[in-house]
């Protein structure tokens, strides 16, 4: 796994003429941004991790600029920091979001978008989400992850041609990837990685990650009847979770393994239907592969959704079936959280504070997790938030595994 | 048989009176959306939101609408405080039913579509709810005129009206204050089963490009004892506007 330089300079020099001969008006120009520290705190300790406490701090400062009536430009930057070692300690600027820490400064997203009529062209590093339910999305396959703390992630960018053709009712969506971007997925030395007591003791090699050089295709329609939304989507690419190949090395005294990431196919389909009473959303999606390392499964939400007044509260179930299952080990970031009763809750208190909980138990009782946060905001741009992550199971349950892991969270962000 | 003739006579006059009146009433709104009736408009608008405590808080948003009630299309988004800035909402009107509205929150790369039952919900913080966010046309309405009033000093007409069965909405009914010398609406009034939830002010009305405007709108939220005050700032009417920048894909750019 070898970075590419990204030639910043390049880029800048070809778009400084397009953007001086346009004068920047405050109207064609707007930017925010936030710095915010973090502090996580773990009562409990790992085999693999004895930290109780590990801090984090981010600096994100996000811009567009409308060039011309049809061309908008926009670009973010991360700029990050931590105790613990998940963020890389280089001052490289990374692009390309495949590292296994997340990179110290980064380009998190950089692209043009080109409108004419009812045609969006959008070209570069871009967030692409698909899907209408709200806590897990099976069709959602132009979002990798970053699942470095598994109960938090974040979503990454990717770097693609989006084409998308809005009719009124009816609107399509064509995106082309030609540049994989994985998920980012638990460091192997951390306590988001449940190592099995089967391998304690024994030395782990990572021998890094084996990217596939093909690229991504997704097209989906979205259909806005009068009083309903229906999408069918299709993907046909790469799935952005590792499975882990693993092999006892040569010597016999450590396990290599190496992160292959297989072809993958999918056929999703997505619904909102707002009732009398409450909103109905579901989604599903049936993946199949012709590689025999990816597992063949449907995974489906079905989700109700209702606001009383200041309070918004979502409940759903996320369920699969199983249809072929390869021995291998894969990253179980989206299975993981199946087979679950979802739901999650917002209370509005006042215009600057707000309380949240989110929680998932699987169904055979072996995992849960719940979440409940305070937010409260100061004045025009601080915020702290106050929350707690509790998590208990057993090993045998994807959530489950991870029931030392509950933590405190104590988050301050100045925004501009 | 001629005092039968005479009620006959005297419940037709009284049917018809009634007509006039709810047919006046009907009028005067109509005369109201007319005159206020423009190809669009836009402008930044800076929200105090003073809770029951006088605790003040400050939010701008941008607000750019194309066409005039029933087909009209709105975007409004949020400029600051910085924790919101990009937030926007997406509103669709229709002339036979509810709008539609979406609303985008960047920091997730999402939009919401929200429900005609969420739409009594406040909007972000404010005391507008996101169904007073939604233009009202003059045929989703009954009326009846409850004579005359005086708003600020300025004599107006006072009107009660329904919404129809095919409108939904979270008001059984509202009263309307319409300037008689303008036609601009200088208060509305509206109700829950005859108790007041929200009543909405216009003050500070100005002549612009033509269009009788208020600059200042205030909305107290009768529940929660809080109010919100929106002044309007660099306002504009009829300003060259394209209808693909009022889509969800819009909504989405920014």
């Amino acid at each position: 796994m070898t970075a590419t330089p990204f030639g910043v300079d390049n880029v800048a020099r070809a778009l400084l003429p397009v953007l001086l001969c346009v004068p920047a008006t405050a109207q064609n120009f707007s930017q925010r941004g936030f710095l915010e520290t973090d502090l996580s705190l773990y009562p409990e300790t790992v085999r693999n991790d004895s930290s109780h406490a590990v801090d984090g701090s981010l600096f994100r400062y996000e811009a567009s600029y409308r060039v011309l009536p049809w061309l908008r430009l926009a670009g973010s930057f991360d700029a990050r920091f931590d105790t613990h070692e998940q963020v890389d300690r280089t001052a490289r600027l990374d692009w390309q979001d495949r590292s296994l820490l997340r990179p110290a400064l980064s380009a998190r997203q950089f692209n043009a978008t080109i409108t004419k009529d009812k045609l969006t062209a959008q070209f570069g590093k871009q967030f692409i989400r698909w899907g209408k339910a709200d806590i897990l999305n099976p069709t959602d396959r132009f979002a990798p992850k970053d699942f470095l703390t598994v109960t938090d992630p974040d979503f990454l960018a990717v770097l693609a041609a989006r084409v998308t053709y809005d009719a009124g009712a009816d609107s399509f969506d064509f995106v082309w990837q030609p540049r994989f971007t994985p998920s980012r997925t638990p460091l192997i030395n951390e306590r988001w990685t449940v190592l099995s007591q089967a391998v304690a003791g024994v030395a782990l090699l990572d021998l890094g990650s084996r990217f596939p050089g093909r690229s991504a295709f997704g097209a989906r329609w979205n259909h806005m009847g009068s009083g309903y939304e229906l999408s069918a989507s299709f993907y046909d690419g790469l799935n952005y979770l590792p499975v882990f190949q693993a092999a006892l090395n040569p010597l016999g005294n450590a396990i290599d393994y190496v992160r292959t990431y297989p072809a993958l196919r999918l056929y999703g389909a997505d619904a909102a239907v707002p009732l009398r009473w409450f909103t109905v959303k579901t989604e599903a999606a049936y993946y199949t592969s012709p590689d025999r390392r990816q597992d063949e499964y449907v995974i489906y939400v079905l989700q109700f959704e209702r606001q009383i007044k200041e309070l918004s509260i979502v409940a759903g179930y996320a369920g699969d079936v199983i249809i072929a299952r390869t021995p291998l080990l894969q990253f179980s970031g989206e299975l993981g959280f199946a087979r679950a009763a979802l739901a999650a809750a917002r209370y509005t208190i006042d215009s600057n504070r707000s309380l949240a909980l989110d929680t998932a138990v699987r169904q055979n009782g072996h995992g849960s997790w719940l979440r409940v946060e305070y937010l409260q905001a100061f004045g025009q741009h601080w915020r702290a938030t106050a929350g707690y992550s509790w998590i208990r199971g057993d090993n045998r349950d994807f959530l489950g595994q991870y029931h030392r892991n509950s933590f405190a969270l104590l988050a301050l962000r100045w925004s501009f | 048989m001629n005092k039968a003739v005479g009620f006959c006579l005297l419940i037709a006059a009284v049917a018809s009176a009634r007509l006039v009146l709810a047919e006046d009433a009907r009028q005067i709104i109509a005369e109201s959306e007319n005159r206020s009736r423009s190809k669009s408009q836009q402008y930044e608008g800076t929200l105090e939101v003073i809770g029951a405590s006088n605790k003040v808080s400050v939010k701008r948003w941008e607000y750019r609408r194309i066409g005039s009630y029933g087909a009209s299309k709105a975007i409004l988004r949020f400029t600051a405080p910085a924790e919101v800035k990009g937030v926007a909402l997406l509103i669709v009107n229709h002339t036979n039913r509810a709008s539609d509205q979406w609303m985008w929150t960047p920091a997730i790369e999402r939009d919401r579509r929200i429900a005609t039952q969420d739409r009594s919900t406040r909007f972000f913080g404010t005391d507008f709810s996101f169904e007073d966010l939604e233009e009202r046309d003059v045929d989703q309405f009954d009326y009846k005129s409850l004579g005359d009033d005086t708003i600020d000093g300025a004599a107006c007409w006072k009107v009660q009206s329904k919404p129809k069965e095919s409108k939904s909405s979270q008001y059984s009914s509202s009263l309307v204050w319409v300037r008689k010398d303008n036609y601009v609406v200088a208060q509305i009034e509206s109700y829950s089963k005859d108790k007041l939830v929200r009543r909405i002010h216009y003050g500070e009305v100005q002549n612009v490009s033509g269009i009788w405007t208020p600059r200042t709108v205030e909305v107290f939220d009768a529940n929660r004892k809080s109010r919100t005050v929106l002044k309007l700032e660099k306002l504009e009417y009829n300003t060259p506007m394209k209808d693909e920048d009022f889509t969800l894909e819009a909504l989405r750019r920014g």
